[in-house]
This record gives structure tokens, C-alpha cells and sequence, in this order.
């Protein structure tokens, strides 16, 4: 069997490697962008959260992972669900579903009370001021490309106040999906 | 990191260094005021600023260069001889050191300031203006000196000085002359030198022009004896070297006319100044020119090449000449000539290599998963014994156990060297602190003795780097609060100048560090009125507080002895800021304090931080580490042996109390009511704590990772780390537990 090393070796950017093609193609995608920048679509990561659909930026997440266990932090915040580990990094787990008041409180994830979490949720991984924070969402649906066309300002009363985390809405034929400032949320 | 990014911390690392070392150099100069300084000191400091001004010159920091140049001039007078050190040379030196660290600090942020502009050049010119003194007296004293003129001619400026210097002081000069092997002179030079350098100063070492026989090369070395010619004779016993004494006539009676400066710059030079570089930090000789003196007269060399020491022998002008116009350089023996062609020397004047901390940190976290491996093979051990009762499983078993042995004992190397590569001295915060001392001491009027202990204690890189802004700020406080004025201090029969020290001191897994000083001390009662006044504390705490207890107070947020406030120490940052960079490091501080006599704090730290080992417990069925360092003892106790005193819930322990805190109710668990508890008993400095919790799970080493910056502030917790099992534990910080477990004391008595 070959080493694992030379497995991945394959995978490594090596400086006499030629990288000229490749980035011919990076410079040539770019040209073919310009022209229609108005109408350039962006991805969203689009989630669920208690039976609503919340989308937000895709540049913003860093990636999703399946719920480790997690461990409870005492006398923390209300928010904070607990954390839990990647790749050498502790990092918090929030819950941002009290925010949105789409729940009165913070489910009971962590610990040994705790139910074992529900096969569809995920942890989404951002990165905020203070490191990497960690979201929960009960499941992750799909990732959508939306239009600047096809966004329009949250409507009175769903913007402002609680839940000025919310700053828009973003319309695909009938489908709607909340768009949300995640770091606005965490705060 | 983009290229120029690497240069500039490159040149940061290193011109930082360099700045160290003349701070250091410059601090014991400082310490020896109104003494004769120390020739090899000043020179190191002209060599430092040598080194700082080609480092910077080459990185095109025109500011560090053009200061560190114009200090470099003056170190260079300094060392001919035309200018003497007094305070106000001294002390522009200091301040131009300051505006180097300033000027780097700004390099690093890549920022250019007018106010340090203007500031550096200020200075620039105050060393321009420092000394056209040391007037050239009319008699050169050199002239006593029975030397020939073709010795003299080969003299550097810098040697001619300080010979100069060895004769107007009366010292008894020697020519020593040693012949050595050509295959290892340099070995045998050195190890002259080595000698001879406790007994004097080697002002300056000459090829001979005696042959040192068939393939031997010979020396003269004129030495300044500081010791009578029988001790050096005695001490020299062994080595190829003979002793002649030079003739000083007496003072007033010119014989030769003063010989006409020797030209500083021999042709030898270029080609052997690289190889100087090395030989000026370490003790030993350059090979290179070895062959620049080949003997030529091979006959007498047998009688020079004997290893014996031949009595003292006058000898005169003409034999102690040397013809050869070559030199060779010879490790101590300061040549002021290379020093004159400019950027040559970007070399790193140390021998260590500097790692940047976050490489460590990436090391340090293979090895936590290493680690985790490791215990997962364990494991992987513990169910195969457990579960096969075939007989090929247990060879497998048995083999899978022997490399987990070997893979531990690889670990525990790895994991040691990696520690110990993260270990500095603390004595590079303390010598950065001394030259503050010596600042706010003399802004604010006040005399003081700074006297540095331990410097050499080992701790982690992180751990120094931590430390000293808490330093700073108990050594300013100490200066400003502690100390009293010289007249204040003479009026209660105290020596004029107060003491303040700072002392490290190793103990088993922790370092003590003591600020101590010996001024008025802390008024407790003071204090008390304060804190009660702040509403910090009630009058019923007060009223049952111990001195101890009181004098804690002062590291409350919310304290701030406002009534003392000064520019320097009142600058909005607290003891209680001090106190949380310390329990930030899993430390803890206590103070202690005698009216009249003085005050001293001591900060009781970790070594390190990075790998612990931890004793894992459960409590309400969740798992937490604490950190073996600070546990004592483990007890085990029946719900009947908890106590109560006053509520609060005490053990007795071999005749002590020892408050006891359950840890499932501080953290708000579901508390379980078990027939007995396990009592981890934690302590750091004097503070004493039984933790009750439910179960014990074993030590383990662990790598403890910070909670982050949004989590920094959960009290008892100091950071998390990953048991083999995927489980993520939390680590108690026993530091701010055991705090807490006493302000329960204060708050409930």
C-alpha cells in the first residue's frame, strides 16, 4: 500500500509546478464576468430554522459540519449552545433561533440531558471578529443563486427592531428565503 | 506573508535582538557609574550599534540606520579615548537606545511618526555635540612604553588607546609570546586567551616575528597584567607562552619622539573580515589566516617551540619588534578597522535560532494529535484484551501494545524538545523593565537600586511575553507609591536609595516571580476606608477581614487608589487588570505589605501552557479536566464529613479547615447525591480548596485550547481540550475557583 504522505502528495501545490494554465483559465472567467455585473448572481447557503428557510451569503460560511457531541459551557451565555471541536480549534456553537424569536429558548443540545441531536442539523461554520463561531440550523437545504433583481428589502416590521438581523428577502418563483446577517445575528 | 513582509520581521526579529543585547550592555554601564568602564563593554555596545546600522541600512530603514550611525560615532570616541563616559553621554545613550526600540516598534507597523522624526533627530544631534573633551594631554604616555616603532605601526587606533590607557594607569605591561602549531594554533590561542583574560586585557595580539618553528606560527600578545608577574607566571604554567615584561619609563622623561598615528586600516583586513564576525561572540579563533606567517627560520624554532615558561626577561625596544605587517585576528582582541567599511555586518550576532511562535503552535497541535492517537491505540489495546479470547489476538494485541509503548516514548521526546524550544528566559522581560526603572526613577526625582534575581528562569515563550505588562505595572506602582523620596526616606533612617527587586525563582511546576520593594508599604487601614467608601466591600465584611484579606482588596475591580493617582501609574489600568493578565496565564498574585518597610507581590505562574497534564473528572455526568500542577492531594469523602461552618460548607483535613465548593452547584448541574464524593484539593500560592465532584477518570496530558475571545470571560474555566474519545472537556481554571471559593468566604462571613 502506498504511503498515506505520497497519497496526498498529489494534492500539494509544488513551486516548480506549472500553473500557468491555470490561471490563463482563472484570468479568462473573469473577463467573461465583467460585462453582465449587474445581474451577477450571487450564492446563498440557504437553511432551515423551525420550518422557515434562512439564506445567507455563501462567501461568509466556511463550511458545514454534522453535530459533534458538545459540551456545555456553564455560566455562559444564554445563546451559546456549547462547543465543540475542529481541527485543533475549540470553537463556540450558538443558537440564533431565541433571536429570531422563532423559539423562547435555546434548545437543550449539549451535555448528558441532552437528546441526541436530529439526523438533518448541522453547524455552520463562520468566521467572526472573535474567530470561528459556529451556527446551529436544523437542516441545510440547498444552495441558491439569486439575482440583485430577485432581492427586495425585508418588508416593515419583519426588518426592523428584534430582528434587525434580518435584511432582506430574497424571491425565487414561489419560494422565499430570509436573508440573514449572520454576525448581526451572533452579536 | 508576502516577501517584504518576511524581510521586515526578519529585520524586526533581529534588530530587536540587537536591541536587547545594548540594552543589556548599556544597563550594566548604568550600574557602574563613576567606575572606569569596562573596555570590553563599551565595545560590545559600538559593535551592537555597528550591527544595528548595516542590518538596518541593507533593509533601507533609513531612520534605524542614520540613529543607530551617529550613536555608533559616538561609541567610537568613546572607545579611543576622546570622549569620557559621564552621565550625560550615558545617558543620551540610553535615550537614543529608547528611540531605536520606538523606531522599531514603528518599523514593525510600518508606520513613520514626525513626533519620533523629530525626536530622533534631536537626539542625532545632541550625540553630534556629546564631548570634544578628554583633552589630549601633551605627553603621550605611549612614549614610555619600550615598544619599536614598527610595533607601534601596526597598532590599531583602538589598540594604540588602550595601551595608552594600560600605561597612564601604571600597569604592568607584558609582551607574552606563545608559538603553536600551524595545524591548531587557533585552538591554542584561544585557550591562551581563555587564561589570560581573568588576569587582564589583552590590548593586542601580533603575529611574531620570531619563527614559531617548522609548521608553527608564534605570537606576541601585549597583555595588561592586572595580577602580580608570580600569579601570572603560576597561571600560565603549561602553556607554550613566555613572559617579557616592557619597560615604562617613568612619566616626564621622553625619550622617542611620539610616533605619527598608526594607520587604522592594515591590508590584511579585507580578506579576513568576514571571518571576524564569528569570532566576536564566540570564544575562538578564526582558521582562515593561519597560513599568512609561515616561519621562516625553521632552526631556532626548537627553542620556541618548547612548552616551558622562561623567566621574566627585560627585554628591549628591538627584540620585542615585529616586522610582520600581517595580523591576525584573534577573537576578544576589539579591531576597530572592519568597523569602518560599512553594511557588512547583516550577519545575526547570536547563535540561536529564532523560531516564530506561531511555527511552534502548529507543532505543538501534530503533537496533540499525536497524542490523541496515541490514546486511541490504547484503546484499541484495552478492547482486544478485554474481548478476544483467541489466541492470534492476543500476539496481535501483545504487538499493538509494545509499538503504543514506542509510540509514547516518541511522543514524550517530541513533546519535551518542543517545550523546551517554547522555553526563554524571563530574563529578557526583566532587563527591558530595568531601563524603565531607571526612566520613571529619574522622572520622578527618586533614587533607586533595581537589583534583577533568576533572570535565567525558564518559562514559556508566551507566558514572558505576557508578563511583562503586569510587571510594568506593580514596578511602577512600586516607584511611584512604594518608594519615598530620598528626604523622606533619610528622615525615617532609611538608606537614600529605596530598593526595588524583582526576582524569579523556580518552584517544582511554577515559577514564583517577586516585585518587592522597601518603601512605605500599604496602608491597609486605608484601604478598608477606600473600599468601604467605593461600596466595594460592606462594613460587616469589613469588620471581619484579616490584613491579608484587606490588602487582597486592592486588586478589586472598581479600586483604584484614586487619592495617588499620577501620570504614571494612573493611567486607567487597574491592579484588577493585573490580576486578570495573571489568571489569564493560570497564575495568581498575592500581595504582601508591612507599613514602613515595604510591599511585595508575588505572581505564582505555570512553566508552560501549551501541553498539562490534567486529572479528568465527571460530575453530573459531565467530564472536566483540572490541571495537575494545582492539585495537592484527592480525598475521599462521606456526605457525614462535610461541615458546615457559618453555611459554608468546610472538611476537616488532618486537623485544617478546608473550604469545600461543590463543583456541580457553582456550574449549576443537576447536583447527585452520591454516597461519597471525591475532593480535589487544589491549591496555588498559600490559597487552599477542596473541589467536590462525583468521579475520577484518570490523568491525561493535554493540549489546552484558549476558549477564544468570545468565551474569555466564563469564570472557572480557563480553556477546553480533546480527550481521545472525541469528547471536548472543559479545563477549570483552579486559579479563579479558588478566588472565588474565598470571596464566598468574604461574602457570606
Amino acid at each position: 500500500m502506498p504511503s498515506l504522505s505520497a497519497l496526498l502528495d498529489d494534492f500539494f501545490y509544488r513551486p516548480d509546478e506549472d500553473v500557468g494554465p491555470i490561471q490563463e483559465v482563472v484570468a479568462g472567467t473573469d473577463e467573461s464576468i465583467e460585462p453582465a455585473a449587474e445581474e451577477v448572481p450571487e450564492e446563498y447557503l440557504a437553511f432551515r430554522l423551525e420550518g422557515e428557510i434562512y439564506a445567507v451569503p455563501i462567501h461568509g460560511v466556511r463550511e458545514i459540519v454534522k453535530v459533534p457531541p458538545l459540551t456545555e459551557v456553564p455560566r455562559a451565555a444564554s445563546n451559546l449552545l456549547g462547543v465543540m471541536y475542529l481541527r485543533g480549534e475549540v470553537l463556540p456553537v450558538y443558537d440564533i433561533k431565541v433571536k429570531l424569536r422563532l423559539a423562547d429558548k435555546a434548545p437543550l443540545v449539549a451535555g448528558p440531558e441532552a437528546p441526541p441531536p436530529p439526523r438533518g442539523a448541522r453547524i455552520i461554520v463562520v468566521q467572526t471578529a472573535d474567530g470561528l463561531a459556529g451556527i446551529w440550523v436544523d437542516a441545510v437545504s440547498e444552495v441558491v443563486r439569486l439575482r440583485p433583481s430577485m432581492l427586495e428589502l425585508a418588508p416593515p416590521g419583519v426588518g426592523g427592531g428584534e430582528r434587525d438581523c434580518v435584511v432582506g428577502l430574497g424571491r425565487r418563483k414561489q419560494e422565499l428565503f430570509i436573508l440573514l446577517d449572520i454576525w448581526q445575528a451572533l452579536s | 506573508m508576502n516577501t517584504a513582509g518576511k524581510a521586515l520581521a526578519e529585520f524586526i526579529a533581529e534588530g530587536t535582538e540587537i536591541v536587547e543585547s545594548l540594552s543589556k550592555d548599556l544597563l550594566v554601564l548604568d550600574q557602574q557609574r563613576g567606575l572606569e568602564p569596562d573596555p570590553e563593554l563599551i565595545n560590545g555596545i559600538f559593535r551592537a550599534a555597528h550591527s544595528l546600522k548595516g542590518l538596518a541600512a541593507l533593509f533601507g530603514q533609513e531612520r534605524i540606520a542614520k540613529l543607530a550611525h551617529q550613536s555608533e560615532d559616538l561609541l567610537d570616541r568613546l572607545r579611543l579615548g576622546k570622549l569620557s563616559l559621564d552621565d550625560q553621554v550615558l545617558d543620551t545613550l540610553i535615550e537614543s537606545l529608547d528611540a531605536l526600540q520606538s523606531l522599531l516598534a514603528e518599523a514593525s507597523r510600518e508606520e513613520a511618526s514626525d513626533a519620533l522624526g523629530e525626536r530622533v533627530s534631536t537626539l542625532g544631534t545632541r550625540l553630534a555635540d556629546l564631548g570634544t573633551v578628554s583633552a589630549a594631554s601633551d605627553e603621550d604616555p605611549l612614549d614610555r612604553l619600550e615598544l619599536s616603532e614598527q610595533v607601534r605601526a601596526v597598532f590599531t587606533e583602538y589598540e594604540e588607546h588602550r595601551l595608552r590607557e594600560n600605561v597612564r594607569r601604571g600597569v604592568a605591561l607584558y609582551r607574552v609570546r606563545a608559538a603553536f602549531d600551524l595545524s591548531d594554533f587557533d585552538t591554542g590561542l584561544t585557550e591562551l586567551n581563555a587564561r589570560l583574560k581573568p588576569l587582564g586585557e589583552v590590548v593586542s595580539t601580533l603575529p611574531s616575528s620570531e619563527p614559531g618553528g617548522l609548521s608553527g606560527i608564534a605570537f606576541d600578545l601585549i597583555f595588561g597584567a592586572r595580577v602580580s608577574t608570580e600569579e601570572l607566571t603560576q597561571k600560565l604554567e603549561g602553556t607554550p607562552a613566555q613572559l617579557f615584561a616592557l619597560v615604562t619609563r617613568p612619566a616626564a622623561a621622553p625619550v622617542t619622539p611620539r610616533a605619527p598615528a598608526a594607520p587604522p586600516v592594515p591590508p590584511a583586513e579585507a580578506g579576513s573580515t568576514p571571518v571576524r564576525k564569528t569570532a566576536k561572540r564566540k570564544p575562538r579563533t578564526p582558521k582562515a589566516p593561519a597560513p599568512q606567517t609561515p616561519p621562516d627560520e625553521p632552526l631556532a624554532a626548537a627553542s620556541s617551540t618548547m612548552p616551558t615558561l622562561r623567566a621574566l626577561e627585560a627585554v628591549s625596544s628591538g627584540e620585542a619588534s615585529s616586522s610582520s605587517p600581517v595580523r591576525t585576528l584573534v577573537q576578544e582582541s576589539p579591531t576597530p578597522r572592519g568597523t569602518r567599511s560599512e553594511g557588512e555586518s547583516a550577519r545575526s550576532l547570536t547563535q540561536t535560532v529564532r523560531v516564530d511562535i506561531r511555527r511552534l503552535d502548529a507543532l505543538m497541535n501534530t503533537v496533540g494529535e499525536l497524542l490523541l492517537i496515541k490514546a486511541n491505540l490504547q484503546r484499541m489495546v484495552e478492547n482486544v484484551r478485554l474481548d478476544a479470547g483467541v489466541s492470534l489476538s492476543k500476539v496481535w494485541g501483545q504487538e499493538l501494545s509494545r509499538e503504543t509503548r514506542q509510540l509514547e516514548r516518541k511522543l514524550d521526546a517530541l513533546q519535551e524538545g518542543l517545550l523546551e524550544a517554547r522555553m526563554v528566559p524571563v530574563g529578557q522581560v526583566f532587563d527591558r523593565l530595568a531601563r524603565l526603572v531607571r526612566r520613571i526613577a529619574r522622572e520622578v526625582g527618586k533614587e533607586i537600586d533595581f537589583i534583577i534575581g533568576g533572570g535565567d528562569v525558564e518559562l514559556d515563550k508566551l507566558i514572558v511575553e505576557e508578563l511583562s505588562d503586569p510587571l510594568m505595572h506593580i514596578i511602577r506602582n512600586a516607584i511611584d507609591h512604594g518608594a519615598e523620596s530620598p528626604e523622606a526616606r533619610q528622615a525615617v533612617g532609611k538608606p537614600r536609595r529605596a530598593r526595588i527587586s524583582l526576582h524569579a525563582e523556580q518552584k517544582g511546576n511554577h515559577v514564583v516571580i517577586e516585585v518587592s520593594d522597601d518603601g512605605a508599604g500599604i496602608d491597609e487601614l486605608g484601604v478598608r476606608e477606600l473600599a468601604l467608601r467605593k461600596g466595594l466591600i460592606t462594613d460587616a465584611q469589613a469588620r471581619e477581614m484579616s490584613r491579608r484579606e484587606l490588602l487582597n482588596l486592592i486588586f478589586l475591580p472598581g479600586f483604584s487608589t484614586a487619592s495617588s493617582v499620577s501620570e504614571l501609574s494612573g493611567r486607567g489600568v487597574g491592579l484588577d487588570v493585573v490580576k486578570n493578565n495573571i489568571g489569564n496565564l493560570s497564575g495568581i498574585i498575592d500581595v504582601w505589605s508591612e507599613r514602613g518597610q515595604g510591599t511585595a507581590f508575588h505572581l505564582t505562574l505555570p512553566v508552560t501552557l501549551a501541553i498539562i497534564r490534567a486529572l479528568v473528572v465527571g460530575v453530573s455526568g459531565r467530564t472536566y479536566a483540572v490541571p495537575l500542577n494545582s492539585v495537592l492531594e484527592i480525598l475521599s469523602v462521606k456526605p457525614s464529613e462535610i461541615r458546615t461552618v457559618e453555611r459554608r460548607e468546610v472538611l476537616d483535613v488532618r486537623g485544617t479547615t478546608l473550604p469545600l465548593m461543590r463543583l456541580a452547584r457553582v456550574f449549576g448541574h443537576p447536583e447527585s447525591h452520591p454516597e461519597r464524593h471525591f475532593v480535589v484539593v487544589a491549591g496555588l500560592a498559600q490559597e487552599r480548596l477542596g473541589i467536590a465532584v462525583d468521579e475520577l477518570q484518570g490523568q491525561q496530558d493535554i493540549v489546552v485550547k484558549s476558549l477564544g475571545g468570545r468565551l474569555q470571560g466564563v469564570r472557572g474555566i480557563s480553556g477546553a481540550a480533546d480527550l481521545a474519545n472525541r469528547r471536548t472537556v472543559l479545563v477549570l481554571d483552579v486559579g479563579a475557583l479558588l478566588e472565588e471559593g474565598m470571596s464566598t468566604e468574604r461574602r457570606r462571613a
